[in-house]
């Protein structure tokens, strides 16, 4: 067990330094001025300015936000990326709670499921960019707090894939455990907490995973047009200063993806936890 | 052997069915017909084995007994009541081929189940579900999971879920048909003196003539399309057999009679799907 966890760290620190080793090879020998691929202009451009050097990025982490200031900027996107996690928490959990509570209500009446199943997946093709501005909107009339909007559509976001892989898995108990529950006269309720809620749990699971890193995404991109202050709006003022900062714009990113990791291993504590006693997938 | 079925239902009998028959799909173009016309009863204590080839309708039947299939004409009475009272009441256990645990409940939890649902309180549960473990010889087993035993300590398992809450009767669906021969032997043997030590009557779905016959004291032969009873056979091996039983003469005469009744049975209806073995 510490094994493989110390052989993964291990992956996962050399996957990094090829990221790290690919790019900055990209930068030496890669075209100053972009290039083109089958007439399209599609290579980006090589210069310091667009792809700074890793250790500059590097570099940057310590250095103030803005100059005289004494905190370095680390400390700073830390913070920014601290306010959009809990926002991206409280959203996944929003999401994961509505998205379970309409898959069990699909699962229970097929009408609900054949009635409101297209608008959930209609739901997901409105662009969030064009929602967040309207939604922010609607908040200023109810008075809560703008971060409680950018939640909702983290929320909004995350609720699709937990309910669709929990609908999917409602429906997947096997016939002779449902007949078994019969034997016993068990009420709908009963069955759904003892039988079907956790044989549906291996399908659960994968949608809270991908539930997690959207509501992230959700919410980075609702504090762009919301003008809330996490680090996707700390991205986009950082990356108005590209031309003369270029590499300040990436400790928004580093901080951007550690704050997905972080939701993404959230939700793999959680599967540990729940799945401990679990046979090992393939097994059984 | 004893052709005629009812023989003057008592209301203390175990299970009285009344001129059940089944048709899946009635009126469409799908329309099968199960069963047609069944009546059999079953006495206490009794060890009832359902016989026939596949589509004989045997687990139809059994499902009938269960409460979990409503019959299209006829009565099932269990333990003196209506079928679906005798379900909510929880009057009988039932275990089917694939053992059926839950795999995120480990050994003691499942067995507990039933228990759990009538609303036992944690003390009481406990005592029952290790009770329970001891009959069937799996004490040191309470706290691994399902996945961690063999099929056949997870059939085990199965029975003592099956009769945790005490049912009288018993309702098994092959359920020893995914086990190996020398399991299956050793399991049947276990059987029988499980449901001797917990009093209770057994309805047991087979497609096995020795098994039937070893563990019943009545077989009941069925043919299929519809599904029917052909014959029933008197299996009068006592009621201390054990491994040496599959060696004596009254063993094999009643395995003979089965075969050569399922054979009228196919003659009736050209069916295949029965082990000799």
């Amino acid at each position: 067990m510490i094994r493989r966890g110390l052989r993964r760290a291990a992956l996962f620190i050399v996957a990094l330094a090829l990221v790290a080793v690919t790019w900055e090879l990209y930068v030496a020998f890669g075209p100053e001025d972009g290039g083109e691929v089958l007439g399209m202009r599609i290579l980006p451009r090589a210069s310091e300015r667009a792809m700074p050097h890793t250790w500059e990025m590097g570099q940057r982490l310590f250095d103030p936000e803005v100059r005289g200031q004494d905190r370095p900027i680390w400390l700073a996107v830390t913070g920014y990326a601290w306010y959009t996690f809990r926002m991206a928490l409280v959203g996944f959990l929003l999401g994961c709670t509505f998205g379970i509570a309409l898959a069990v209500l699909m699962s229970r009446f097929r009408v609900v499921e054949r009635g409101l199943l297209p608008y959930v997946v209609a739901s997901q093709t409105v662009p969030l960019i064009a929602l967040a501005p309207q939604v922010a909107a609607l908040g200023g009339n109810w008075d809560l707090p703008k971060w409680t909007w950018v939640a909702a559509l983290g929320a909004f976001l995350a609720f699709f894939p937990v309910s669709v892989a929990t609908l999917k898995g409602l429906s997947s108990t096997s016939a002779a455990s449902l007949e078994l529950m019969d034997s016993y006269a068990a009420s709908w309720w009963t069955t759904l907490t003892k039988l079907r809620f956790p044989a549906a749990m291996p399908y659960i699971i994968p949608g809270m995973k991908l539930g997690a890193t959207a509501a992230v995404i959700g919410v980075i991109v609702s504090e762009v047009s919301t003008g809330v202050r996490g680090v996707g709006f700390a991205s986009l003022t950082y990356a108005q200063k590209a031309t003369s900062d270029p590499a300040q714009v990436y400790t928004a990113v580093f901080g951007a993806a550690l704050l997905g990791l972080a939701m993404f291993g959230l939700v793999v504590g959680f599967e540990l936890l729940v799945m401990r006693n679990r046979p090992a997938e393939g097994s059984s | 052997m004893n052709n005629s079925a009812v023989v003057n239902p008592v209301p203390s009998d175990a299970v009285v069915v009344d001129g059940v028959s089944m048709v899946f799909n009635e009126g469409q173009q799908n329309q099968v017909e199960a069963l047609g016309s069944i009546d059999l009863v079953i006495r206490p204590g009794d060890f009832v084995s359902l016989i026939g080839p596949s589509g004989c309708g045997k687990s139809t039947l059994l499902r009938l007994i269960a409460n979990l299939l409503d019959p299209t004409a006829g009565s099932v009475l269990v333990n003196g009541k209506s079928a679906s009272q005798a379900r909510v009441e929880q009057d009988y256990g039932m275990a089917f081929q694939q053992s059926g645990l839950f795999e995120w409940r480990n050994v003691q939890k499942n067995i507990e189940l039933p228990l759990e649902l009538k609303g036992w309180s944690k003390a009481r549960r406990r005592e029952r579900s290790a009770e329970m473990l001891e009959l069937v010889k799996l004490s040191d087993f309470a706290a691994h999971m399902p996945w961690q035993l063999s099929g056949g300590m997870q059939q085990r398992v199965a029975i003592a879920r099956a009769l945790a809450a005490h049912p009288p009767l018993l309702l098994m669906d092959e359920p020893f048909g995914a086990l190996d021969e020398m399991t299956r032997e050793h399991m049947q043997a276990e059987l029988l003196r499980i449901c001797a030590a917990a009093e209770t009557t057994v309805v047991f779905v087979t497609h096995s003539i020795p098994e039937a016959v070893y563990l019943s004291n009545r077989v009941v032969v069925m043919s299929p399309r519809p599904g029917r009873i052909t014959e029933i056979i008197d299996v009068d091996l006592g009621d201390d057999r054990d491994e040496d039983s599959r060696e004596d003469d009254e063993f094999y005469a009643r395995i003979t009679d089965v075969r050569e009744a399922l054979r009228g049975a196919d003659r009736v209806a050209g069916a295949r799907g029965i082990e000799d073995r």
